[in-house]
């Protein structure tokens, strides 16, 4: 593409294999007062 | 839904629901955003024939499911059925501060000072192991208060855990947050064997740290937790922790508390704002909360310096990994208060999150009894992205998953309304996040 450059393709994984729920719980990583949930990873993909 | 913003001079777009990038020229970045904000193209200053070159190649990524996506079915989840997984203990409802902008009313939590007996804490756990079904991963946070003025407490429950870990073949993962006050060398040893993750609180520059987070008797603690947590975070090796300060409308050039930090030799670092009442002083509030998003761009700058010059430090709000995200589901849950996450108070009472802790109305149960508020939890558990108005229609609604809970009640009044204060801030967060992730795919 001319004006449209892909650097990242979809990463939101939904459907099989997703939702095991035994990644950590987002408020107690590091903030106790924002909620954040993107700068963690999954379980899955961080072992 | 999209999402066209501008990264350190890059034009990206964001698209929402499969969250791909994509790095845009300036024609195209001004079409697509004239699109986002539903805004007629040709009126734009540019030949029909490049507005017409440029709506193809968007063409083709919707096509392909890269544009402008549509949004997933909601995920329903039945907080009676769901497992609970990760548990805040509140050791010690007393603390050896007096932080001007606690939300804990210093330690008191609305109920008095009091410490978490040794029998409420393995109540507890007992609670988690049996409500945490087929999760293996459990996480146990210490917490107050200040936990550490229970460290008797602390010991004996960490233990206690160990052996629930061997005998229902479940991994604890114990975290704490504690303001370093009472911190020795035995208490640091216990502290690195024995935490997955610790938080240690230090706003930043000690004229900044010593105007709020003073003793009972009014001084300053800066000198004497600032060596303490030097040595903790020297012996900890590569453990995992956070040095956590909190900005509010006194600095707002909270830039200058992450350098002060860095200079302590600190590199995993959180600063969040306050979250007060916008009547409060020292609230990050409609009158400031511009100043406190250019700074995220001075503090972005900051960081990169750093890397580039060898010494990268970790800002916790500008770290995503794209590759490695969480998923839908988890992104949709959030933190999972009141659903998955709970947290007990000294006397055993359970409430959806720790800063939930002594709102009576909040209150799901007591670890000394099997029920909890199934009704309340549904209240929890509907209260997602899918179901909040604001949220549904908000592009980063997959990077906050919603946000606070707590802070939506305490300043809107409902778990259901985010404050628009927050939002605003997690976005500028997010957009810097985003575009750092990138950078580093990229090598640069």
């Amino acid at each position: 593409m001319k004006h449209i450059k892909n650097v990242q393709t979809p990463c939101i994984k939904n459907g099989e294999n997703t939702g095991c729920g035994e990644c950590q719980a987002s408020c107690q990583s590091a903030c106790k007062t924002s909620c954040t949930v993107a700068n963690q990873k999954c379980i899955k993909s961080a072992k | 839904m999209i999402h066209a913003f501008i990264y350190r001079d890059e034009f990206l777009v964001l698209d929402v629901e499969s969250g791909a990038v994509h790095s845009l020229d300036e024609l195209s970045f001004d079409i697509i955003r004239a699109i986002e904000l539903g805004n007629d193209v040709y009126a734009l200053p540019y030949s029909d024939t490049e507005i017409d070159e440029v709506l193809v190649e968007i063409a083709e990524l919707r096509n392909i499911g890269q544009f402008d996506s549509p949004a997933p079915a909601p995920i329903i989840r039945n907080a009676a059925d769901s497992p609970i997984k990760s548990m805040c203990l509140n050791i010690a409802h007393d603390c050896n501060l007096r932080c001007r902008y606690c939300f804990a009313e210093t330690g008191e939590f609305h109920g008095g000072r009091m410490l978490m007996p040794i029998e409420t804490a393995m109540a507890a756990l007992d609670f988690l192991i049996s409500h945490c079904g087929a999760r293996h991963h459990l996480e146990v946070d210490l917490f107050g208060g200040e936990p550490l003025m229970n460290f008797e407490v602390v010991k004996q429950i960490v233990a206690y855990g160990r052996e629930l870990e061997r005998i229902h073949d479940k991994e604890i993962h114990f975290t704490m947050t504690t303001n370093g006050m009472a911190l020795n060398d035995e208490i640091s040893d216990f502290i690195n064997r024995e935490m997955f993750n610790l938080v240690l609180s230090l706003d930043g520059r000690r004229n900044i740290h010593d105007a709020l987070r003073i003793t009972a008797n009014g001084k300053g603690s800066y000198d004497t937790i600032v060596p303490k947590m030097q040595k903790l975070i020297d012996d900890r090796g590569d453990g995992e922790h956070y040095i956590r300060g909190t900005f509010t409308a006194n600095n707002l050039d909270f830039t200058e508390d992450v350098k002060a930090l860095t200079e302590l030799g600190f590199e995993q670092i959180s600063v969040e704002p306050v979250v007060l009442p916008a009547s409060d002083p020292l609230s990050i509030n409609d009158t400031n909360v511009d100043k406190a998003i250019a700074e995220y761009d001075r503090l972005a700058n900051y960081v990169i310096e750093r890397k580039n010059a060898g010494n990268p430090i970790n800002f916790f709000h500008f770290y995503v990994d794209l590759d490695a995200s969480p998923c839908l589901a988890k992104r949709s849950l959030g933190c999972g208060a009141g659903v998955e996450y709970v947290a007990v108070a000294p006397n055993g009472d359970i409430f959806p999150c720790h800063q939930f802790v002594g709102n009576k109305a909040f209150l799901l149960g007591n670890v000394f009894e099997d029920e909890l508020d199934d009704t309340l939890r549904s209240s929890f558990a509907g209260c997602n992205i899918f179901t909040k108005e604001k949220c549904a229609h908000c592009w980063a609604k997959y990077y906050c998953s919603g946000g606070c809970a707590a802070n939506a009640n305490n300043l809107n009044g409902s778990i259901m309304e985010p404050p628009e204060i927050s939002c605003k801030l997690l976005k500028k967060r997010t957009e810097i996040a985003i575009g750092m992730a990138l950078d580093r795919k990229r090598g640069a």
